[in-house]
């Protein structure tokens, strides 16, 4: 009985807030615009799945946050294992991105469509943007913290500089490489959206203002829905990886 | 501001604003004139209001979120029953972009400041809730044993042992709240908003008058920057035991 409790209650908040939401929407008192029944919902759920232009809407979005999730991923390792080896670099460097880390870069989007376009570029642009604060701070940060004992015996066993940087560094940087992702990749859906809600006529942040306007309720939740798993599926893509590729490190901790 | 830092952004500035002498297009201000536009502002009206109507929004949000964060976090680190029913919930809902939820809120609340704050508390509440729940959770048991074997209550335990060791991780995820409660409110303003330097950029933005939307990027810019420099500040003289 015990052990049953302990295996129902993860689930029993969430049973407890959709029985909530279906007796609100059941009870009358409220217009099914406030709260649209589960039922009305799902079906606006499976719609979703059945029209490809709804899928395709998908892929855009897709697209433009893994676009610029990966361009920062390049670009923000190479700066971050550069600051973490070379003081000059990090001196260059480091004051700009400590400088204008706590600054909101979304503010720039409105320029960043003059200078980009409205369409995906300028998107791509910020998500490159955002995702590469958290990727090279934490890159920097594992680099500079390379165990100098490490260095110091590849060194006497005579290994080459590429050597050091592909056996030694990257291995003892990957761990907060990984880190920077997890911290980023959320950051990439978030941006992709807010912007494709701000200014696009396509993608799924778009869908959400469209069916919003069009007084659907039940089917914004429908896209809302999508948008999370969608978040969530990239976040334990990230997971799967690290896990695979890190293996020789137990991480489980989640800290931002 | 650091020697480092100030000199960084002097090199940026001048960089910009040399390339700029061989002619700009409208919409890239080189950076003696946004000064300009900026100081302008700062002898008007409008700037303040917007600055007030959008730190109206932020605030009250970022403390709402970051209260219950905190509350919530440390009882699902401390209680087992509450960790167990609480925290699938929350990491499972952490990867969601929150500003989906903003369409809803606004039926919900209203499209008035209530729906933007409870959005901008909804994204703070997740950093803090879940930095509070790590915290705890590693509090060294070494120290509970001692406080234990002491004879601390558990309320002592809590007050002097587990508190003090989460207290860094909050702070470290206030500042990252922070962050976020200005890019939801900036976000919130852009979508839907009569007010605010999100509503002002907006503005600015369909009237092409490039002058305002440079000046409303420079007053969230530096609002950021000071507010993160509060939280640090606060950071330091609260946990002044501790090397940040």
């Amino acid at each position: 009985m015990a052990t049953f409790l302990n295996r129902a209650l993860p689930f029993a908040f969430l049973g407890v807030v959709l029985v909530a939401w279906e007796a609100a929407a059941r009870s009358g008192r409220w217009s099914k615009l406030l709260f649209p029944s589960l039922e009305n919902i799902f079906r606006e759920l499976g719609l979703f799945f059945t029209k490809t232009e709804m899928l395709s809407e998908v892929l855009v979005s897709l697209e433009r946050a893994l676009g610029g999730f990966a361009l920062a991923a390049a670009a923000g390792i190479l700066l971050g294992l550069l600051m973490g080896r070379s003081k000059l670099v990090a001196a260059l460097l480091d004051p700009l991105f400590s400088g204008t880390y706590a600054v909101p870069k979304l503010a720039l989007f409105p320029i960043f469509i003059f200078v980009f376009g409205i369409g995906s570029l300028s998107k791509v642009a910020l998500v490159f943007l955002e995702c590469l604060y958290p990727i090279v701070v934490m890159s920097y940060a594992g680099a500079r913290g390379v165990p100098e004992k490490l260095l110091w015996s590849a060194q006497n066993m005579g290994a080459s500089r590429a050597a050091i940087l592909r056996r030694v560094v990257i291995p003892a940087t990957a761990p907060f490489i990984f880190a920077g992702f997890r911290v980023a990749v959320p950051v990439a859906m978030i941006v992709v959206v807010i912007t494709e809600m701000v200014a696009s006529a396509d993608g799924l942040g778009y869908q959400v203002i469209y069916a919003m306007s069009s007084l659907r309720t039940d089917r914004m939740l429908a896209v809302v829905v999508v948008i999370a798993a969608l978040g969530y599926a990239l976040d334990k893509m990230v997971v799967l990886l690290r896990d695979r590729l890190i293996y020789w490190e137990k991480l489980d901790t989640y800290y931002v | 501001m650091g020697l480092a830092q100030a000199g960084a952004l002097v090199v940026v500035l001048l960089a910009w604003q040399l390339a700029a002498l061989g002619g700009h297009p409208d919409y890239l201000l080189p950076p003696l004139e946004i000064g300009k536009h900026f100081i302008a502002a700062l002898g008007g009206a409008e700037l303040y209001q917007n600055i007030a109507a959008s730190l109206g929004r932020s605030i009250p949000g970022f403390v709402l979120g970051s209260f219950f964060g905190a509350l919530l976090g440390l009882a699902a680190g401390t209680a087992r029953w509450l960790d167990r029913m609480l925290s699938p919930a929350v990491f499972l809902t952490y990867p969601v972009p929150k500003i989906v939820m903003l369409p809803i809120f606004m039926v919900w609340f209203g499209i008035g400041d209530l729906s933007k704050v409870l959005i901008i508390a909804l994204a703070c509440f997740y950093p803090v809730f879940i930095n509070a729940y790590y915290g705890v959770r590693q509090t060294r048991t070494i120290l509970v044993w001692s406080a234990l074997n002491m004879g601390a209550s558990r309320g002592a335990i809590f007050r002097r042992v587990v508190l003090p060791s989460a207290a860094p991780m909050i702070f470290a995820s206030l500042r990252v709240s922070l962050a976020l409660s200005f890019i939801v409110m900036f976000a919130a303003e852009m979508i839907n908003a009569r007010s605010g330097l999100g509503h002002m950029i907006r503005v600015a933005e369909n009237s092409l008058r490039f002058d305002l939307m440079y000046v409303s990027l420079l007053a969230i810019a530096l609002l950021g920057y000071a507010g993160d420099r509060m939280v640090r500040l606060a950071h330091s003289r609260v946990l002044a035991w501790q090397p940040s």
